[in-house]
């Protein structure tokens, strides 16, 4: 009862505690290049700021589908949250992806476009992997539940590692960031599916941004199991790494993203399922 | 509430080269770097007119790039200022008269900052990105249109005269 309370409290701060998390990353990115960086609070202002902008929308349909990608990633994480089915979480995910990419479909423009082609690719990268760790994770609990992976005694990092080098490959991928960040790629094609989203439509994908951050960090914790401590320490040790690679590193191409996830990430995943299973 | 106030605190800077020789557009990305880090007062170099507030034009506009500019300003939501970047974009500079390029960005659309200087210090553009942003926040969200859509159509062929398609402005700020 009391965890469910928490959890349905982390599920209603979940987009402030997005926010601050990723006003810090951005002031951690700025040391690391020798910058002082933004303040703290620098995603809030740049959404209030937003909501003050002359609305100017494409068609209703492709501010509508940008909103619903809001509410369905909310969704996802609060399925995740409260220790639904991973399974089902992945796919809720997916279906927010899907209602971005759909939105970006829907306009005339050429790097929207580009934009959904190349997220539609991602998706196709890290996908397949995050749906082998969730199986995993069920042969070594006997369930699909989120709950359980949460409440296992033995933290799951110490029978899955391998697993977990692969989520840290792909969440580059999830979370846009370089090298893997394709579907976004500010320079290249100006962000891509969001692109056309402007004034306070945007602002629906700038917060999606902040929930999908902590959908990250969340599944990375689920590798601590019920051991808070660790949780905390991987997620910090994914926040550094994230950024170091993101800051080190320069993007790669479409091609390779998707040999490299599905070569190396995939098969570390696949392998650690097939011990996991024969042990 | 009164959300104005905001608006200085994250300005979404997007940059546009009307044809220039981009010595100034190093200057603004000099601005980015690590020496005067602008992205400490929030601004980001967006890329995307749909979600910036401020348009840092440099260069004098040439006939290729003139549709591109109205069209990137028309695009910008409201409100939103104009800063002429280098002594190019703020009168034509040394590329004024020449048969290729129109003069300065104030004939296309309104100018809200001057920033003089061929080409332009780092210093300059970021007290006038500063001055801009008192401009902003001043501004209401009424739809504000290029110069050249309240003007006549130039008929084919015809020579484009400054005198005739100059804006009518008020004092401009100067730095």
């Amino acid at each position: 009862m009391n965890s469910t309370l928490i959890a349905i409290l982390l599920i209603l701060v979940a987009p402030f505690v997005g926010g601050l998390l990723y006003g810090f990353e951005r002031i951690v990115k700025a040391r690391m290049q020798r910058r002082i960086g933004p303040p703290l609070l620098q995603p809030f202002y740049d959404f209030i700021k937003l909501a003050d902008k002359r609305k100017m929308v494409v068609h209703s349909a492709h501010a509508f589908l940008g909103i619903m990608h809001f509410f369905s990633l909310w969704f996802a994480l609060a399925v995740l949250l409260l220790g639904g089915d991973l399974i089902l979480v992945i796919f809720l995910h997916l279906l927010s992806s899907a209602l971005l990419i759909l939105a970006a479909y829907s306009t005339r423009s050429i790097f929207s476009h580009l934009g959904a082609n190349r997220m539609a690719i991602s998706i196709l990268a890290y996908e397949p992997v995050l749906i082998i760790i969730a199986v995993s994770i069920y042969i070594l609990t006997g369930s699909f539940d989120a709950g359980a992976a949460f409440s296992s005694e033995q933290p799951l990092l110490y029978k899955m590692p391998l697993a977990f080098i692969a989520l840290l490959l792909v969440l580059p991928i999830k979370m846009k960031k370089s090298p893997f960040d394709v579907a976004e790629a500010h320079q290249e094609i100006t962000g891509g599916a969001e692109l056309e989203f402007s004034g306070i439509f945007f602002e629906a994908l700038y917060t999606a941004k902040w929930l999908d951050y902590v959908f990250c960090y969340t599944l990375v914790f689920l590798f601590a199991g019920s051991n808070i401590l660790l949780g905390i320490a991987l997620m910090a040790f994914t926040f550094l790494y994230l950024n170091a690679l993101d800051n080190s590193s320069a993007r790669v191409n479409y091609k390779q993203m998707l040999r490299f996830s599905l070569g190396v990430s995939f098969s570390l995943a696949f392998i650690n399922l097939l011990i996991n299973s024969l042990s | 509430m009164n959300l104005s106030a905001y608006r200085k605190k994250s300005p979404w800077i997007l940059h546009y080269n009307a044809g220039g020789c981009n010595g100034c557009d190093i200057v603004i990305l000099a601005c980015l770097g690590p020496k005067y880090d602008i992205e400490r007062f929030g601004m980001i170099n967006t890329g995307n007119p749909k979600q910036s507030d401020i348009l840092l034009v440099t260069g004098p506009v040439t006939k290729r790039s003139r549709e591109r500019l109205v069209e990137i300003y028309g695009q910008m939501p409201e409100p939103k200022v104009v800063i002429a970047c280098g002594a190019c974009a703020s009168t034509g500079g040394v590329f004024r008269g020449m048969y290729n390029c129109e003069g300065g960005v104030d004939q296309f659309i309104p100018v809200d900052v001057y920033v003089c200087g061929c080409g332009t210090r780092p210093e300059q553009i970021i007290d006038g990105v500063v001055q801009a942003l008192a401009i902003l926040e001043a501004k209401t969200k009424e739809m504000e249109t290029s110069v050249q859509l309240n003007k006549a159509a130039i008929p084919e062929g015809e020579q484009l005269n400054r005198r005739h398609i100059a804006a009518e402005i008020e004092m401009p700020v100067m730095i």
